[in-house]
């Protein structure tokens, strides 16, 4: 979702920072950073590291910020596990738009991708077609 | 017991959140689908347990969670089964497997029991986990309330996309007319073997992240101070950290 935010809204983002990369936390999503480490803290549950990361997003960006991250973090900590509890793959639309991220991010080395078949040509292929089309879907219900 | 008042919170917390949380906490204390009210009270305060379990620390050390043997940190009111599946989901869940939920269901934790345990206890860890990254305690867990479970499968789940049986895309009618409206994805059918397990993780996903409606918008939501972009660094980054490939 976060490489389609950011081609829909026109943004320059480098998606390795889901990956942790701090080098990749430049671009057009403010405060980065600091939500990228406070998120790594709590699915880490590193708490020195989680009371370092929400001094620095509290600091940075504020009290709401801070609490709408931890929300959100909260959210993903359960939705992780209702994926990989129940072995569901990853829907053939989404799968078909994710083509490019997966082999970007190397997201196959993750052991819940087993529940997902690769693909092959024809997912590559929807992709080419899918991709343009969400993003077309998804300007036109912004407006 | 008022829960989630947030009065001694050092931040402002979102309105919408803590009446969420409430009425989460309401239908954790009633009896739910397959398990009583006591009991899924007694899943809530596993989740805890699992979070302090040794032996769950050594399984998730461990090449093959099978590998080593062990007794896990528990209270007293859940059968072992159900005390393990829970621990797995919320500290070694990427390596649940098939097999693993096949063998439960011959040895006495059905599928529907599982998929109702596994709604509870992530439903419990995610509010749980909202209050820790804020440095907030945990709120106490409710009271349990007298009662039976419902025992309802839906008629139209089957097997076919996970390790469990769901209602397939095209079977949100009858009693299930509400759970989506024209598209699904996996991830909301994964749980719905137990309906109500997903109307209740939904209800406090909406204010946590964002409703159906607002998945389809790309900017700033009314109430919200994260726009969309860095709601999904957030997103993006606990997934990855999880490795969670869908």
């Amino acid at each position: 979702m976060l490489s389609l935010s950011a081609e829909i809204t026109e943004s320059d983002v480098n998606l390795q920072l889901v990956n942790g990369d701090e080098s990749a936390t430049a671009g057009d999503v403010q405060h980065a950073a600091a939500l990228m480490k406070f998120a790594e803290a709590v699915a880490s549950r590193d708490e020195r590291a989680l009371a370092s990361a929400r001094s620095e997003l509290l600091e940075q960006a504020g009290a709401e910020v801070l609490v709408d991250a931890a929300a959100v973090a909260g959210n993903f900590q359960r939705m992780v596990r209702i994926a990989d509890s129940t072995g569901i793959p990853l829907d053939e639309r989404s799968a078909a738009l994710s083509y490019g991220l997966v082999k970007e991010l190397d997201l196959r080395r993750f052991a819940s991708a087993q529940n997902t078949p690769p693909g092959g040509f024809k997912r590559k292929l929807m992709s080419l077609i899918a991709r343009p089309m969400a993003k077309r879907l998804f300007k036109k219900l912004a407006k | 017991m008022s829960h989630y008042q947030y009065d001694n919170s050092p931040y402002p917390i979102r309105t919408g959140l803590a009446p969420a949380y409430q009425k989460y906490w309401g239908a954790l204390a009633r009896p739910g689908t397959w398990f009583s009210g006591a009991e899924r009270v007694a899943i809530a305060g596993e989740v805890r347990n699992a979070l302090n379990c040794p032996f769950c620390a050594e399984r998730k050390a461990a090449l093959s969670p099978y590998a080593v043997k062990g007794e896990h940190l528990c209270g007293p009111v859940l059968d072992a089964r159900v005390v393990d599946a829970v621990h797995r989901v919320i500290t070694d869940q990427s390596r649940i497997t098939q097999a693993y939920i096949d063998d439960n269901a011959a040895n006495g934790l059905s599928e529907e029991r599982y998929v109702e345990l596994v709604g509870v206890a992530v439903t419990v860890f995610s509010i749980d986990e909202f209050n820790r990254a804020l440095g907030l305690p945990l709120e106490p867990l409710p009271q349990a309330e007298a009662g039976n479970p419902e025992c309802y499968r839906p008629a139209q789940a089957k097997h076919g996309t996970g390790y469990v049986a769901m209602i397939p895309a095209d079977g949100a009618t009858g009693r299930e007319a509400d759970l989506w409206q024209h598209r699904t994805a996996n991830v909301l059918r994964a749980l719905t073997l137990v309906p109500n397990a997903v109307r209740e993780w939904m209800a406090v996903g909406d204010e946590q992240y964002l409703s159906m409606t607002g998945m389809a918008q790309f900017g700033t939501f009314p109430g919200r101070a994260l726009n969309r972009m860095q709601t999904e660094v957030v997103a993006g980054r606990v997934s990855s950290y999880n490795e969670c490939f869908y």
